[in-house]
């Protein structure tokens, strides 16, 4: 508690909890590197994979901010987030384990040759997300579009988008795992990678 | 999309928050599925005839007393399961009361003739006493799993564990006013087995529920 890297990661979360973006941004550079360090240590040594899963933890850091409490140590609270996000991985690995197109590495396909019925086994697919959701994944993956010209109608910021993209690609692939999801598809391989 | 650009997103959003009083929001879960078995109790159940006549046996106390202590001490254990990094010191307390439990037993080993250690033992409430404390537990624990979720549970089969300790001492102790087992000998075997059915139900609920 007295680790004067604690105290200043405590003093940068709790001026970014009131609003201070600056702050914000700040802690969020600094704990990126040490985090990615955890999630390797803890086993997600194919860096691919472990990038996946820091941008889940800081998304979760992000979403349960507010469980941390103004005195308690910032590291530990951040290191059980990220151990969670890495157990979490490894337990859809295994789930996914049993389909047969896992570790075939497909490439991604250029948008105008793409197999009509990816685009049948995606509509299914965003069929499972809310419609806000559903329409930035399909304005920025299947159209290209960029994220401020997706936000602009919906009154979102360009940042907000990004996350909320961020989130239904996340939200997708996890159901991809699941045992009575369409089988995956190319596509779907693609919108995992960065 | 790469870490950075990730990074630039999350600190682009309008980020003032309140922090979540995780220890109101699991209180209140938990006065409100103690009042929804509390109501089911007095409906179903109720407080058996001869309670204040009995009321000073410390076998009776130690039946109602044991699980609520046992659910009390497990309020904090809730709670930390859900904060990420969260100790407590409560858990060591936890331990107390099985090694109560333990010496009420040889207490009753020694005051009943063995000739009626068995009958004590099997009673003649087992098929009550088993789902009666296992329903009357469902408000408490759905309660505190639906709070639960506002939390960060590092392992979330262990928070609906938790969650399902704090369930099961409540209801057995509501239902301890009802039955009218007095042996240790009967309370120690079967409470302890509906209770450790709650929390393997909750445990397995959270596993699914808790999830983030």
């Amino acid at each position: 508690m007295d680790d004067p890297r604690d105290l200043r990661w405590a003093n940068l979360l709790r001026r970014a909890n009131r609003g201070e973006r600056q702050a914000y941004l700040m802690f969020l550079r600094e704990i990126a590197p040490v985090l990615r360090g955890v999630i390797v240590a803890r086993g997600g040594a194919r860096i691919d994979d472990s990038e996946d899963i820091l941008q889940n933890t800081l998304i979760a850091i992000h979403e349960k901010r507010y469980t941390w409490r103004d005195g308690d140590p910032v590291a530990p609270w951040l290191y059980s987030i990220a151990r969670y996000k890495t157990a979490d991985a490894f337990r859809q690995r295994r789930r996914n384990r049993a389909d047969p197109l896992d570790g075939v590495e497909l490439t991604t396909p250029d948008d105008a040759t793409v197999d009509p019925s990816v685009s049948y086994d995606l509509d299914r697919l965003l069929a499972g997300l809310d419609d806000t959701s559903a329409h930035i994944v399909r304005e920025m993956k299947l159209r290209g579009a960029s994220a401020a010209e997706t936000g602009a109608p919906l009154g979102m910021s360009a940042g907000a988008v990004r996350v909320a993209l961020h989130r239904a690609l996340a939200r997708l692939s996890s159901r991809v795992g699941q045992p009575d999801a369409p089988p995956r598809t190319s596509k779907e391989k693609t919108h995992e990678n960065r | 999309m790469r870490t950075d650009d990730l990074i630039a997103a999350l600190g682009a959003e309008p980020s003032p928050v309140r922090p979540v009083p995780l220890g109101r929001v699991v209180l209140g879960a938990l006065a409100v599925g103690g009042a929804v078995t509390g109501a089911l109790f007095a409906a179903f159940w109720g407080v058996r005839m001869d309670l204040s006549a009995v009321l000073f046996d410390p076998f009776l106390l130690a039946k109602t007393l044991l699980p609520l202590a046992l659910g009390v001490l497990a309020v904090p254990v809730g709670l930390a399961s859900i904060r990420p990094g969260g100790v407590t010191r409560a858990a060591a307390g936890l331990w107390l009361v099985p090694v109560v439990l333990v010496g009420l037993v040889a207490v009753a080993l020694w005051v009943t003739p063995p000739a009626l250690w068995w009958t004590s033992f099997v009673g003649h409430s087992i098929a009550t006493c088993l789902p009666s404390i296992f329903l009357l537990s469902v408000p408490v624990s759905a309660a505190l799993l639906a709070a639960f979720r506002s939390g960060a549970p590092e392992h979330p089969a262990r928070a609906g564990a938790a969650a399902g300790l704090i369930a099961a001492g409540v209801s057995a102790a509501i239902y301890s006013v009802y039955c009218t087992e007095d042996s240790p000998l009967f309370y120690a075997a079967w409470y302890t087995l509906a209770m450790a059915a709650v929390i393997g139900a909750s445990a397995l609920a959270g596993r699914h529920l808790l999830r983030w």
